[in-house]
């Protein structure tokens, strides 16, 4: 067996080896089209130095040819990578630091034309000029180093690219420990792809102008160096293609989340807000300010009075019958209710989605789905609404909820001789009645003072 | 939306002629130019490469931090005016009759956007209308010249719509303003939706997973 052959069966075991893991232990791990496309290449190259090893393939324009092919793999590889960080595979997203960098994005995506037109001219300098490309220690001629630089030169450049662009996308601030791991394996891959690319033309030139009694030492420290990056590139992909995360919000949730519930809710709030201001539930104006009022009065906190005034504007707009508010049903306010319970059940998804209270208002606590006066105004209004003032289990209402029955039933907007005995008894509701005859009084008060201090003026 | 647009000389004429024999040339080097004149709705991901220019994927955002990162992208300034219902009673009245929730007025000569709010719409609808607003800034819905010939001939079950370019400006969008008035409120509204998950989750999202996951 010749030293080229001997090479050629190191680096088919090599390969084969770094295959056979790919298959049993990556891919059905994570199949992702990287990893897939990784597998062929190592199965193409295993077969292409299997084929060197056991033929005598040396001489002439075949050796070329080989040779050429046994750096396809690789060539395809980096081209890969490199398209991939672009954002130019299919429904992928280019990677974070390419994003606000266009130029790197157009120098990365053209790695798969130049690498291959490299290639393509590798070859034809090749085949017009051939040279023993596979026998490993034999001097060569300079178009052999030609050849080698044509392939090598790019790919040091597009891998040393890619290398610089995952330890950029690593260091990230903030980032999740895995991937900040992820990105740094490949970030080291590639770098050994840069290096073996580096060592290759390096040991071409050697082969050519090297001479004397130390050269074959050289070139074989410089093979077993070869060896060792190879190795530590597939181990390197191998790690970072093992390393898995698996965010918190599944994609197809968070679909589910912006056509369904946030539609839902933004239709209906503004819905809402759109026919209490264009003054189409005309019987709410009084009713929400005796609300208030006799939340005052009872010393309510304002998260209570929030949920109290939410919750008469939507009685009065359920029980408006103009055609501003004919959008705004039971059945309406119950599918945005279950919609906000959906998101309630999950623990990670509720605590994360807020919105700020105001503009600019920082200092204001966030609203949550749960912490949102609507969420609870929802529940209170149907209650309202359709049971009658039942509320359903045990708990006894707050006495928020009983001014708003109250003034509710005051207002007309519910039939007062519905509610149910279960509200019309016990102390919160003599309290909640007392509150708002109180408020009642005050706000006659006030717009009788009002009017005489209109007429005083005219 | 309004745009209020400066007069233009002679000179303004051909610059402007000239700009359009440019535009097909520097389209050449966009990254992923949509120059057919058509494109699909804005997606979550393609979302997402927007907020990674303004340098906000992966981050937990409000919309006043877009606002500034889109302003300072655009080089305009972005002024957001939440308009007390005691300040000005028939602001909420003509909105709501109108239909409408918010008002974005744009000025080319002073280099600025303002955007009216009434101060009475509920949280998450004031935050989704201002996000809304700033939607129709980052697709350049403004710089358009909305065309009246436009016909609309398009099917409900089509999924790629006609664009129109801009007059001149600039985008954060990678796609042209739509041709119909109704997908570039859609698209806005998408982008209203996108801004406050993505704000919401930071480095949580899906999407911000993928720029970090390419392989």
């Amino acid at each position: 067996m010749s030293a080229a052959q001997h090479q050629a069966l190191v680096l088919c075991s090599v390969s084969f080896v770094a295959f056979i893991f790919f298959l049993c232990f990556l891919l059905p791990l994570r199949r992702t089209k990287f990893s897939v496309f990784a597998a062929c290449n190592l199965f193409f190259v295993a077969l292409m130095f299997g084929a060197v090893a056991l033929l005598d393939l040396s001489g002439g324009r075949a050796e070329i040819m080989v040779a050429v092919l046994t750096e396809l793999p690789v060539v395809l590889i980096v081209a890969w990578v490199c398209l991939a960080l672009a954002g130019g595979l299919h429904d992928r997203l280019p990677a974070e630091p390419v994003t606000r960098r266009p130029w790197l994005r157009r120098t990365l995506g053209s790695a798969p034309l130049v690498l291959l037109l490299s290639v393509g001219l590798a070859t034809v300098v090749g085949l017009v000029w051939p040279s023993p490309a596979l026998r490993v220690y034999a001097p060569a001629p300079p178009q052999f180093f030609v050849l080698k630089g044509l392939i090598m030169a790019p790919e040091v450049l597009y891998s040393g690219f890619a290398s610089v662009v995952f330890v950029m996308a690593g260091l990230a601030p903030g980032l999740k420990r895995r991937f900040y791991f992820k990105n740094l394996a490949f970030s080291v891959g590639m770098a050994c792809i840069a290096l073996i690319a580096l060592e290759s033309t390096v040991f071409a030139g050697l082969r050519v102008w090297l001479s004397g009694e130390g050269r074959r030492a050289i070139l074989e420290t410089l093979n077993t160096l070869e060896a060792c990056l190879a190795i530590s590139c597939i181990l390197a992909f191998a790690a970072g293609l093992s390393l898995r995360y698996t965010p918190a919000v599944a994609t197809t949730l968070l679909h589910r989340l912006q056509t369904g519930w946030l539609h839902t809710q933004e239709q209906f709030e503004s819905l809402e807000w759109q026919a209490v201001s264009s003054g189409a539930a005309d019987r709410l104006t009084h009713a929400s300010n005796a609300v208030v009022e006799a939340c005052r009065i009872k010393g309510l906190s304002e998260s209570d009075t929030q949920k109290a005034l939410a919750t008469i504007r939507l009685v009065a707009v359920m029980r408006d019958p103009s055609s501003e508010t004919q959008q705004i049903t039971p059945d309406a306010a119950r599918k945005l209710y279950e919609l906000q319970e959906e998101i309630l059940c999950d623990d990670v998804l509720a605590s994360k989605i807020s919105w700020a209270a105001g503009w600019r208002s920082r200092a204001d606590e966030p609203q949550t789905v749960k912490s949102a006066p609507l969420h609870d105004a929802l529940k209170a209004a149907l209650e309202l609404v359709d049971n009658h003032g039942k509320s359903e289990g045990v708990r006894t209402p707050p006495l928020w909820y009983y001014i708003v029955a109250v003034s509710a039933a005051d207002a007309k907007m519910i039939d007062p001789t519905h509610l149910s005995m279960q509200l019309r008894d016990g102390a919160e509701h003599r309290a909640a009645v007392e509150a708002y005859d109180a408020a009642k009084r005050a706000l006659q008060l006030f717009e009788e003072l009002d009017a005489e201090r209109r007429l005083r003026e005219e | 939306m309004n745009v209020d647009a400066p007069k233009r000389d002679l000179a303004g004429a051909i610059l402007n002629r000239l700009t359009g024999f440019w535009r097909p040339l520097r389209n050449l080097s966009a990254a992923r130019p949509r120059v057919n004149g058509s494109r699909s709705l804005l997606t979550a991901a393609e979302f997402q490469e927007e907020l990674a220019i303004l340098g906000l994927s992966g981050r937990r955002f409000e919309p006043e931090d877009y606002s500034d990162a889109l302003g300072e992208y655009l080089d305009i300034s972005i002024t957001v005016h939440v308009i007390p219902d005691s300040w000005y009673p028939e602001l909420s009245r003509l909105l709501a009759l109108s239909g409408r929730l918010g008002e974005l007025r744009y000025s080319e000569q002073l280099n600025l956007a303002a955007i009216f709010v009434p101060g009475s719409l509920p949280p998450l609808v004031l935050t989704l209308t201002i996000l809304h607003e700033l939607g129709h800034l980052a697709a350049g819905d403004l710089l358009i010249e909305p065309d009246e010939q436009f016909e609309d001939d398009q099917h409900a079950e089509q999924t790629i719509f006609a664009t129109l370019p801009l007059k001149k400006g600039k985008k954060l969008a990678r796609g042209y303003p739509f041709a119909k008035e109704s997908l570039r409120e859609r698209e806005a509204n998408l982008r209203a939706s996108y801004a406050l998950f993505a704000g919401c989750l930071g480095d949580d999202s899906p999407y911000a997973h993928d720029m970090y996951d390419v392989l």
